[in-house]
């Protein structure tokens, strides 16, 4: 069970900000895409723009293998507009 | 000032009050420190003629707060003589005008510092997870840095 993060657009598009979701702890960066996208399909729109971070480490969406422990803070990163 | 405390030192900080300019640049002044620089980010009240009405912004605080310590440690590395940096964002509602961001760089001479500061602002919008929403009188739009690190990347 990692917590999902959700931020901007993509709180939006999901309804929600935070939720521990059930994945492997093998898994690539790309099929956790794909694990979070089954819950909230709308997502999909914004797949090309985003990348995740992983106990605050930016993770491109591809075959990176992750290894998840119980708790891990994975957040979606809509495009950023700080400053 | 106790001399033996002024060690150089990261101020840095998200909040949702007004920000300071009196306040971040006093924190970054040093008594062997000749120049100070400061950038101030503020909302402009129009984007592509159309009327903002105020600017709304969020972050992954947490991993902000750490990316902003990585600046302020990469801006060491580059710059030696740099003495303090300070890194105020402001969060929620920004009205028209007010500022959204104060950087403030304080070195011996001002070559340093007015070089750090360009960094910290520019690596800030590329780097940084927070978020822009300008609202408009009739929608609104989250904005994207034209500087985010893997905008326009291949996937």
């Amino acid at each position: 069970m990692v917590t999902v993060l959700y931020f901007a657009r993509s709180a939006e598009l999901a309804g929600l900000r935070s939720e521990s979701v059930s994945v492997p702890q093998r898994i690539t960066s790309l099929q956790l895409w794909e694990e979070i996208v089954k819950i909230h399909p709308r997502l999909a729109v914004i797949r090309d723009q985003v990348i995740f971070a992983v106990q605050q480490e930016y993770v491109f969406l591809g075959d990176q293998l992750l290894v998840l422990q119980t708790g891990d803070e994975v957040a979606i990163i809509p495009p950023i507009s700080g400053g | 000032m106790d001399e033996s405390e002024d060690v150089p030192k990261d101020f840095i900080k998200l909040k949702s009050e007004k920000l300071s300019v009196d306040e971040v640049s006093e924190l970054v002044i040093s008594p062997n420190c000749g120049a100070v620089s400061l950038f101030i980010g503020t909302t402009r009240n129009n984007f592509e003629g159309k009327k903002v009405i105020h600017l709304e912004y969020e972050a992954y605080t947490s991993m902000a707060e750490m990316e902003i310590k990585k600046i302020c440690r990469d801006v060491r590395q580059k710059w030696p003589s740099v003495k303090h940096i300070a890194m105020h964002h402001r969060l929620g509602v920004v009205p028209i005008t007010e500022a959204s961001v104060i950087i403030a760089v304080s070195s011996p001479h001002r070559t340093e510092s007015l070089e750090a500061v360009t960094y910290c602002i520019n690596t800030l919008k590329a780097f940084v997870p927070i978020w822009k929403k300008e609202i408009y009188e009739d929608e609104y739009s989250w904005k994207e840095n034209k500087e985010c690190f893997w905008a326009n990347s291949e996937k």
